[in-house]
């Protein structure tokens, strides 16, 4: 049991992205729940009573303690499951959380109701992104020690944590999760701060993939978003041809314009999962041409054949046209420029070091074609460059977790842990300077 | 259906014989057991001449299965609380244990809690020493306390420094400080040990910021060449390679024709070859030094052409001087000319070797015969009671002489066989052609019509079997091919 260094205290890690919250047990090698961050909630309206529907008893709070909303749907069947006048929102902006009322029934689902354990028994381990404020993590200190009542609490970066994941020390990681892509320069475990550089840009992927599917062509229609949820029926139709489908017109009229921006990006989202890819040699109009296309149903009917559109997605990841920048002072830096961005304010020493473990992570990261593509732009400039990517996706998606699974179970790493009696001593400055 | 004897009687009612049925043979368990390993119906088979191989038939010898439990007494687990020493509060955390007779021992994580020897000064000590210009008081303070959060991770530290209205402090510039601060205390410290360790202690925290400095600025310029100031660079680096590589081979080439020209022996083989680095840009020292090791028989690395002409002159073969020849004679030494035309392989060489070891032997054809004729003077050539190297010599004139003679021998009597031979034709040939001339002219040429027919038949079938034994030998599809091939070749 040393001889690996291990010491399994049963600790929790919590990792919350902007996707999906991954919460288990330290020493596992997958998060036991995961649950979309995204909630949906029916706002409260303080003069109406409010009439409990009855399909959603067991995850509706109690109205009095959170103003704001007057039941909240958590969960697989939170946000996903249509029902009138909710609405639904995302904690986190930017990979920060900005709405803190919403994290304590999240994490409170996930570990109570998924994971079915209670917190005040174990230490927990929560993350955070690199550019995160200290407020912030004091903010999460506050509701694992005060709300939860855990024992022992730590809140580790998950540049950090991705490396350790990648069994390294030092690192270049290579974030792309679903709202923000980061190049974190980790050295014997610690983040260089000046050497972060991030931007949104799997926002400005997927605004772009959503206007190439909205705005109709000359080979194609553009395609209508409907989520699966609001279409009574639909029958087959030829590819390209007008979709012939119903739509429950009874739900529409009482769909919230929340839902249904994040259920149509949803169905962007699939669309990307599924078609999108990237070149892996950098754009070239004839090998586009030459990859075979790819046909693609949307819950309408409406089926296409998508060519070399598919790849044009993938390219902004790696190259924004003149045109674009031109049209856009504020666009999202991409990821050769961040990486560029970050080895620039590293010591030039470290750079070969850094270049020479250069680590992929975040479900972003899996989007066709994006790691072949990624080793071709590195080992143009840097011809030594080795990257790490794991073709295990659950490794790929849930680095942050697993490398906090690795940390917490550690037997060097319990001397860490700020305790409940650390927190009532010397309050929230106890974080930043444990925390480093 | 065979019938028993007892049918039979049965039958024809013939009364049960006294004897019984011959008594079975008893069964030889005594003197042979059916051995391990054979089944009881091939031991009847075979019965107790088994072969040797069944001796073998062994049962297979299988691994040996773990006692589980068995030894010792069953390990037992307990969920414990446990205090770590490594920290200041009262966290109790749970972890399972192994139960041990002696009870929970000391957490075993805690001693990897190591805390780094850092240095702190006083008030007095820094106005005393430690003034600087550059830095303020609470600015080292801030430094030290950094470099003991961080462990002196001087990445991280300098990654963290943000001292509230400070200059831009550089890594160098942070490591200088820090070194030059902690030589100061060590120097004017009172100290216990030796002046040696002091030495030894002070030089460990040397620090030449200038050179970091210029280090890095390498490094910096290092990385900021472009691209084709790579390719130029490889480039040039290349051609260096090819001249080097030209200016060898021409100096090969050069001694071989000098050497083809003067002969041997005209003490060109002192002419040493140039060493591998002319240029001194190519090669790192230690390749340098390990050619001067090998005493100038350089063998060139790089060129991936192995030199045709032998230069093993150089350490190979050395001048016959007269203070050689004196040596030579005074210890008895002979030299042998080493052949000295053609490749200088590994088979040519020839090392030392004992002259009664090689004494002269017959061709291996007319070796008896030899022998023979020399048992008739009473000689034995195989060996030599003295094999001095006259003796040696003289052995060898006989042999020669003897060859000589026996072939001599065989050439005269081919000769008197031939003519012999001839004799009888001659001899044959005169009645012959006085008789019936014609009729033997005609059947000379059937015979020889039908022989050529024959002949060409044989031939042309004989090539044919042979082709078809090759294709039968291929698949169908060779069959054109081979056959294609064939033509070809006729």
């Amino acid at each position: 049991m040393v001889n690996y260094g291990g010491d399994e205290v049963s600790a929790l890690v919590v990792d919350i992205g902007t996707s999906s919250l991954r919460a288990g047990y330290a020493g596992d090698d997958t998060p036991k729940a995961i649950i979309p961050t995204s909630y949906g909630y029916i706002p409260a309206q303080p003069d109406t009573d409010v009439t409990m529907s009855d399909n959603t008893t067991e995850n509706a709070e109690q109205p009095a303690e959170k103003p704001k909303f007057s039941k909240i749907f958590i969960g697989e069947s939170g946000p996903s499951m249509w029902r009138p006048g909710m609405e639904v929102a995302n904690p986190l902006e930017n990979g920060l959380i900005q709405d803190f009322h919403p994290i304590k029934p999240l994490i409170d689902h996930a570990l109570n109701k998924v994971m079915l354990v209670n917190p005040a028994e174990h230490p927990v381990l929560v993350t955070e992104p690199t550019w995160n404020t200290p407020a912030n993590r004091e903010r999460m200190a506050e509701i694992m020690f005060e709300e939860f009542n855990v024992p022992a609490f730590y809140i580790a970066n998950t540049g950090v944590l991705n490396a350790f994941a990648a069994g390294k020390g030092s690192a270049l990681v290579i974030d792309v999760g679903q709202s923000m892509a980061s190049v974190t320069p980790v050295v014997d475990g610690f983040v260089l701060r000046k050497g972060l550089a991030y931007s949104s840009l799997p926002k400005l992927v997927y605004a772009h993939s959503r206007h190439l599917l909205v705005t109709p062509t000359q080979h194609r229609r553009g395609i209508e978003l409907w989520p699966h949820q609001l279409i009574a029926s639909k029958s087959p139709v030829d590819v390209g041809a007008m979709p012939k489908f119903t739509l429950r017109e009874d739900r529409v009229a009482q769909t919230t314009q929340s839902w249904r921006t994040w259920a149509e990006s949803r169905e962007v989202d699939e669309w990307v999962q599924t078609v999108a890819g990237v070149l892996e040699q950098g754009w070239n109009d004839q090998q586009a041409a030459q990859r075979p296309a790819r046909q693609y149903e949307f819950p309408t009917g409406a089926n296409a054949y998508f060519g070399s559109e598919r790849f044009i997605v993938g390219e902004q990841f790696f190259f924004h046209s003149a045109q674009l920048v031109a049209s856009n002072p504020n666009l999202p830096k991409n990821i050769p420029q961040l990486i560029t961005e970050a080895l620039r304010a590293c010591d030039p020493e470290l750079r070969q070091v850094l270049m020479g473990n250069v680590v992929l992570t975040g479900g972003g990261s899996l989007f066709s074609g994006f790691a072949d593509r990624l080793s071709n732009e590195l080992t143009r400039s840097f011809p030594h460059a080795k990257i790490h990517a794991p073709g295990n996706p659950v490794e790929r998606r849930y680095g942050g977790w697993l490398g906090g699974s690795i940390l917490a179970s550690l037997g060097t790493f319990h001397q860490l842990w700020i305790s409940k009696e650390e927190w009532q001593e010397h309050g929230k400055p106890i974080v930043g300077q444990r925390c480093k | 259906m065979a019938a028993s004897a007892a049918d039979i009687r049965s039958a024809l009612s013939i009364p049960e014989s006294s004897t019984p049925t011959a008594p079975q043979p008893k069964k030889s368990t005594t003197t042979t057991r059916k051995p391990e390993g054979i089944s009881r119906e091939l031991y009847s088979l075979i019965g107790p001449s088994a072969p040797s191989l069944a001796a073998q038939l062994a049962k297979p010898r299988l691994k040996q299965k773990p006692k589980f439990g068995a030894a010792g007494s069953k390990v037992k687990w307990e969920l414990r609380a446990f205090k770590n020493p490594a920290r200041s509060d009262s966290l109790e955390l749970r972890h399972w244990e192994k139960v041990t007779p002696d009870g929970p021992g000391e957490y075993p994580f805690a001693k990897y809690n190591v805390q780094p020897n850092t240095y702190t000064y006083t008030q007095d000590e820094y106005t005393r020493f430690l003034e600087d210009k550059e830095w303020s008081k609470e600015e080292t303070d801030y430094l030290f306390n950094l470099v003991r959060d961080y462990d002196s991770r001087w990445y991280i530290i300098h990654d963290r420094y943000e001292y509230p209205n400070g200059p831009p402090r550089s890594l160098e510039d942070l490591r200088d400080r820090y070194y030059s601060v902690c030589r100061k205390l060590i120097r004017h410290r009172p100290w216990a040990g030796d002046e040696l360790a002091k030495a030894a202690l002070v030089s460990s925290f040397q620090f030449d910021k200038d050179r970091e400095v210029m280090r890095k600025k390498y490094i910096m310029s290092l990385e900021n060449r472009s691209q084709d100031q790579i390719a130029e660079e490889e480039a040039l680096y290349v051609e260096v390679k090819r001249l080097e590589q030209n200016e060898r081979r021409f100096k090969r080439d050069r001694e071989a024709l000098l050497r083809i020209l003067a002969g041997i022996d005209s003490g060109l083989p002192d002419i040493q070859e140039d060493d591998g680095v002319p240029l001194g840009i190519t090669g790192d020292p230690t390749a340098i030094r390990k050619n001067k090791k090998k005493g100038g028989q350089t063998t060139d690395l790089e060129s991936p052409a192995t030199p045709s002409v032998p230069s093993v002159p150089t350490g190979g073969k050395r001048p016959h001087t007269t203070k050689n020849a004196a040596y030579d004679l005074q210890h008895c030494i002979t030299r042998t000319e080493v052949p000295t035309s053609g490749v200088a392989t590994k088979a040519a060489h020839q090392p030392a070797y004992l002259r009664s070891f090689k004494l002269p032997t017959p061709k291996a054809a007319i070796a008896p015969k030899i022998s023979q004729s020399l048992a008739e003077l009473g000689i034995t050539h195989t060996r030599l009671v003295m094999p001095t190297r006259e003796n040696v010599q003289r052995l060898e004139a006989l042999m020669e002489a003897a060859t000589s003679l026996v072939e001599t021998k065989r050439m005269v009597d081919k000769a008197d066989y031939e003519i012999e031979v001839t004799k009888q034709r001659m001899a044959l040939r005169e009645p012959s052609q006085s008789g019936d001339g014609e009729g033997r002219v005609e059947g000379g040429d059937s015979m020889e019509i039908e022989g050529s027919q024959m002949g060409d038949g044989e031939n042309e079938e004989g090539e044919d079997g042979r082709g078809q034994s090759v294709i039968s030998a291929r698949s169908g599809r060779g069959r054109k091919h081979v056959s294609r091939f064939f033509f070809i070749e006729r």
